[in-house]
């Protein structure tokens, strides 16, 4: 099976240091993410895998060969691209053959396959169409349907939602997402949207400056983070930072307050709090004086301030209001970091 | 080797690139680089009508072209020709562009038709103009007499004070709609909210022009005005069909007076000294101009 | 600002506008009346501004004795270098824009080898012709128009290829075309536009050419611009045959800017404005 393993990746733009040493492995029928902010190396890595990118060391095997010096055609890979990359002047149904074509593919399976994926990916009816024609949103299946009719070992998507707007997208992730089950192939995606990443990955890879943070299954790097880089990237709004004071099963606060229920021992740490680890409580212990009130419906998102700190609560939309507030805190699901190295602490 | 494998290794970026350009490069240097080492030779040989010697006579020629008042004449004759064209087909192209720049039925016919004497050979353009400007049979001295009033019969390609305005008439004719048609790209593309927020600030039309119209459309006029001003300093083919130079010398540009050097006199080494003197000022001035430009972004 | 467009400064500025391109239309007219009035009629005193009937007897002329064959050579090398400038001139292109060959100094090159007057050229290149015996062949016409050539088509289609999104190509190539395929199946189909406008000046540059024909020409591959100006003699010039022959020169100029208004600009300004 298309087992794709990546040994020691490095690429250099010049002196710049796009990837840094990147080694991993992802089994046949997986989907994985790529994600990290720009300029992290996620697209770049997406492009040597594809060959549209020439790396500067390591070894990349696909099926137990190498690929590393192969040119794209010969690697068996399909892709989406971020500007979907339609041919203007063919029409969708030549678009999503183009690459059956290329291959020299029968015509007949040519008919078969355009059909079946027009069928998956409801763009039947716009098959004579032309690109100028569609939305965006069809554009985008376009886009897809011409990587999935080709039988490919690896399916690449470069940020493919990316100009899509939010309601779309939505939609979007989520046939990407049954479009995998279906066809149970391997999946590479990339994106900056850790919403993106989080609801579509089986496995995520987080990258900082061209190197790994973390690799993991979605929920176990939002709930076990290696480190307070990787725990403010997943979530939104992203998680609270504050540095505390661990002393007798009390986390003091910078402003005097003290939270007990702490296990952890005594010491000065960076503590990590979810907006959604606050709950509007009477018998709290904390009392934040909340500025700013954003609802979203359900729930509401409150701002306030611990020592200058900028802090975010997520209360239930009732609860949220301005003044001051009394919360507690879900003290066994809030993390602790080492305040000089960023290290999770377990 | 297979055949697939040499397709294969031809397709790497590092030899593809050079196939793609090997053809291009071989053919401008076939004609851009040859002729410049062939004139730098014979510049330096002593070939003419009379004889030809292949040893190197030092830089005599290029002496020679110092004492060559009929060569500074021709010169000072481009010069001040392309001095006067130029600003003249600015101002008039300009003055077109700001005439179709407003709303006018049937814009893109007028402008298909006032387009033509650009695209045409300049061949031609100087033969209609010869016609046209022929004393007896010329239409141009007919209009000139309804206008005046009086039988108007001025020898436009022999009276030395007319045969180059006959001269310019020809080429401001021929290349003003190609600096009408820069110009009304160009303005066309200047910001119309830039122009209105002038308006709103009470902004002089003179202070519109200066510090919004002018700045978004120099440098597309610098680029119409550079092409103009090489074509303009090569000028040969209008001239060589209404006068060939003449009068006597009277119309001889550089062009025309190297082609005479060349092809009728056949003095091949003096002419390849020409030929690099008018290749040292045109780079000179080019690299001037560029530097110019520069400064200004 | 009041609306006056319906009223009389619409009818000035259409006035105006009629008024300007008859001046740069008369020109041509004139031209054209030439080639068809009587031979009395060119040389009547005061001149015949409109011919009593079209007599086509100096085109029929121009084709009897065989005078046409300079506007057939004038087709063949222009059409022919074209072609050849197009295909240089595009792979030198696609080359400079996808893999930066030679950096930004090769195309620079490129265009300034245009800036370089033909007549200070034109003696080294005679001699050459006359020693590979190219002289008054069509050959070695349109061996000299494609050179001359393709450094415009070279730096034009540098400017319509970055026009083209690299996606579309890295897409071509992760579905399995060779980089030549790549070349035919997507870039050239994008930047179809562009190809044809820049063929379409390329053909006006050597059909319009003068000064290379009269050099490298005698008698069989003179092209129509040199036998026009045949016609000048010393003692006589035959008006209605330059009349004729120019305008068979001008006929296929008349067609280009009647199809070809959109890409005209960006043509003629060497790329600096995008029409």
């Amino acid at each position: 099976m298309a087992n794709l393993k990546l040994h020691n990746i490095n690429k250099y733009y010049g002196a710049y240091h796009a990837v840094r040493d990147v080694s991993f492995d992802i089994p046949a029928g997986e989907f994985v993410v790529l994600v990290g902010a720009s300029g992290c190396g996620k697209s770049t890595l997406l492009r040597a895998i594809a060959g549209l990118e020439e790396i500067s060391g390591g070894d990349m095997t696909l099926r137990g060969t190498s690929i590393t010096r192969l040119a794209p055609r010969d690697r068996n890979v399909a892709m989406v691209f971020q500007s979907y990359a339609l041919y203007p002047y063919l029409s969708v149904r030549e678009n999503i053959a183009f690459g059956l074509r290329a291959r020299k593919t029968p015509d007949a399976e040519i008919n078969t396959q355009v059909a079946w994926a027009a069928e998956v990916l409801d763009i039947s009816d716009y098959l004579d169409r032309y690109p100028r024609e569609l939305s965006g949103g069809q554009r985008q299946r376009v886009a897809i349907g011409r990587a999935i009719v080709r039988d490919a070992d690896l399916y690449l998507f470069d940020e493919p939602l990316s100009n899509l707007d939010a309601k779309l997208r939505d939609g979007m992730r989520e046939e990407i997402k049954k479009l995998h089950e279906k066809l149970g192939k391997t999946f590479i995606y990339v994106t900056h949207d850790q919403i993106e990443a989080m609801t579509l990955a089986q496995r995520i890879i987080l990258l900082k400056d061209g190197q790994i943070e973390q690799v993991g299954p979605p929920l176990d790097l939002f709930e076990r983070p290696r480190n307070a880089y990787v725990a403010a990237f997943l979530g939104s709004p992203p998680m609270n930072f504050i540095e505390v004071n661990v002393s007798a099963g009390s986390v003091i606060l910078p402003d005097g307050q003290a939270l007990p229920g702490c296990a952890m021992p005594d010491g000065i740490y960076t503590w990590g709090i979810r907006p959604e680890h606050f709950t509007a409580d009477e018998q709290g212990p904390l009392l934040a004086k909340l500025d700013v009130i954003q609802p979203t419906g359900a729930r509401s998102y409150g701002t306030f301030y611990i020592a200058g700190n900028h802090m975010m609560a997520e209360l239930d939309a009732h609860a949220a209001n301005h003044g001051q507030t009394h919360l507690s805190v879900a003290m066994d699901r809030t993390l602790f970091f080492d305040p000089a190295t960023g290290e999770a602490i377990p | 080797m297979t055949a697939n494998s040499l397709s294969r290794t031809l397709e790497r970026p590092g030899v593809f690139k050079y196939l793609l350009i090997a053809p291009a490069v071989f053919v401008i240097l076939l004609i851009g680089l040859y002729p410049l080492i062939k004139l730098a030779v014979t510049s330096f040989q002593d070939i003419s009508m009379f004889g030809a010697d292949y040893s190197f006579n030092g830089a005599k020629h290029y002496v020679r072209l110092f004492g060559d008042s009929r060569l500074w004449e021709s010169l000072l004759h481009t010069v001040l020709f392309t001095a006067v064209a130029l600003p003249i087909e600015l101002v008039l192209g300009y003055l077109l562009a700001l005439l179709f720049l407003e709303r006018l039925p049937g814009k893109s016919f007028f402008v298909a038709i006032i387009l033509l004497p650009t695209i045409i050979s300049p061949i031609v353009a100087g033969s209609t103009w010869r016609l046209m400007i022929d004393q007896r049979f010329g239409p141009v001295n007919q209009i000139l007499s309804w206008i005046a009033g009086r039988e108007v019969e001025l020898l436009w390609n022999i009276q030395t004070y007319l045969v180059w305005p006959a001269i310019m008439i020809a080429e401001v004719w021929q290349w003003t709609p190609f600096m009408f048609l820069m110009l009304y790209a160009a303005l066309s593309n200047v910001d119309k909210e830039q122009l209105e927020a002038a308006q709103i600030d009470g902004a002089s039309w003179w202070m519109t022009f200066r510090r919004i119209v002018l700045p978004a459309i120099m440098p597309v006029m610098v680029i119409a005005m550079l092409i103009r001003a090489l074509d303009l300093f090569r000028i040969f083919d209008i001239i060589w069909t209404m006068t060939q130079g003449g009068p006597g010398t009277m119309t001889e540009t550089i062009s025309i007076y190297a082609y005479n050097i060349a092809f009728r006199e056949f003095e091949t080494s003096y002419s390849a000294a020409i030929a690099f003197l008018v290749i040292f000022i045109l780079t000179l001035v080019v690299v001037w101009l560029l530097r110019r430009v520069e400064v200004e972004r | 600002m009041i609306r006056w467009d319906r009223g009389w400064r619409l009818y000035l500025r259409v006035a105006l506008a009629l008024g300007i391109t008859l001046v740069f239309v008369f020109p041509v007219y004139w031209l054209a009346m030439i080639s068809v009035k009587s031979p009395d009629e060119i040389y009547a005193y005061p001149p015949v501004w409109f011919p009593s009937e079209f007599r086509f007897s100096s085109y029929v002329t121009l084709f009897r004795d065989g005078d046409a064959w300079a506007v057939w050579n004038s087709l063949i090398t222009a059409g022919v270098s074209t072609v050849l400038a197009m295909a240089i001139g595009t792979t030198a292109a696609y080359s400079i824009v996808r893999f930066r060959t030679g950096g930004e100094n090769l195309a620079i090159w490129i265009i300034s080898q245009r800036m370089i007057p033909p007549i200070c050229v034109a003696f080294p290149i005679f001699l050459l012709f006359v020693s590979w015996q190219w002289i008054d062949t069509r050959f070695g016409l349109i061996l000299l128009y494609t050179a001359f050539n393709v450094p415009y088509v070279t730096w034009m289609m540098r400017g319509y290829i970055q026009d083209i999104p690299l996606e579309l190509e890295h897409s071509a190539l992760v579905d399995g075309l060779s980089r030549w395929a790549v070349l035919r199946k997507v870039v050239l189909p994008m930047a179809r536009a562009g190809l044809f406008a820049t063929a379409v000046f390329t053909f006006i540059f050597a059909w319009n050419d003068f000064l290379f024909a009269l050099v490298l020409t005698k008698s069989e591959a003179v092209t129509y611009t040199v036998k026009v100006t045949g016609y000048f003699g010393s003692q006589s010039t035959f008006w209605s045959k330059i009349g004729a022959m120019s305008m068979l020169g001008v006929l296929p100029m008349m067609f280009v800017v009647a199809t070809m208004q959109r890409f005209i600009v960006r043509g003629m300004s060497l790329g600096a404005v995008k029409g």
